[in-house]
């Protein structure tokens, strides 16, 4: 599995969460969360256009995907935010990439996951800095 | 004597060894880490500066031993000058990323990215 699988399995199930954890969100956390989503469906489309470029067969997303359940809107926030961080630690992996295209479209990745999780973290009333976004703790 | 035969004799040549002086991106990210981190401060933006300190001091660790010498003040003089800033020094940082084939990927990567982040907050 290449890094860029990887990243287009994390952002399958991305969307997944989202659509499973917004409706427990009300306000800013919200609306992000729906911006949020659109994006992560971009995302997904400019992955699917790039195994396409390559002539590579992508695959699909799960019919499903195991989340512990949400109960609230707290649940919901943490479920997201963890999310947003692991996708960021995948994708920041790929950016090592020895091969340019897969470099590029990793680090486009990484630096939108980067810019996500510092507008959830703003939103949660927490700082948005972080010199190193992506390194595993 | 022997030491220099036994060093050819295993392959290795006597050419003197040389310390990598300065890297070009690392240099220019230095700097823009500097200004960035200036700016920040005097625009009381406290904890994007630290992540923009952290970068100093790992660039200039990775510069060692080259110094690189002290700038004169950024103009960036309000927060909308700040967000430019931070979105060209992801740029840059970007660009660095994508065109070296050594060791300082990652780092140009994060950099790149942490900068993004403070534009699209401050945005």
């Amino acid at each position: 599995m290449s890094v860029v699988d990887t990243g287009l399995a994390g952002e399958y199930a991305a969307i997944y969460a989202y659509g499973a954890a917004t409706v427990h969100l009300g306000g800013a956390a919200r609306d992000l969360a729906e911006a949020v989503e659109a994006e992560h469906r971009d995302r997904r489309d400019a992955l699917l256009d790039y195994y396409d470029a390559h002539g590579w067969e992508a695959f699909a997303a799960e019919p499903g995907y195991d989340l512990d359940p949400i109960e609230d809107a707290e649940g919901a926030r943490e479920l997201l935010l963890g999310i947003e961080e692991r996708l960021a630690t995948a994708w920041r992996a790929g950016i090592a990439s020895d091969e340019p295209a897969e470099r590029e479209i990793c680090l486009n990745m990484f630096t939108d996951g980067a810019k996500v999780l510092a507008r959830w973290r703003t939103v949660l009333g927490e700082t948005a800095a972080d010199p190193w976004p992506g390194r595993p703790a | 004597m022997f030491g220099a035969a036994a060093l050819t004799a295993a392959g290795c040549t006597p050419t003197k060894a040389t310390l990598i002086a300065s890297d070009p991106d690392l240099i220019a990210a230095l700097r823009t880490a500097r200004d960035l981190a200036q700016a920040s401060e005097a625009l009381g933006y406290d904890d994007f500066a630290a992540d923009h300190h952290a970068h100093i001091e790992t660039l200039e660790r990775l510069l060692r031993p080259s110094g690189i010498s002290e700038q004169a003040a950024p103009d960036i003089a309000d927060a909308a000058a700040l967000v430019e800033a931070e979105a060209a020094g992801s740029r840059e940082a970007a660009d660095a990323c994508l065109a070296t084939d050594g060791d300082y990927t990652v780092v140009f990567g994060e950099i790149a990215a942490c900068r993004a982040a403070h534009a699209a907050v401050l945005a």
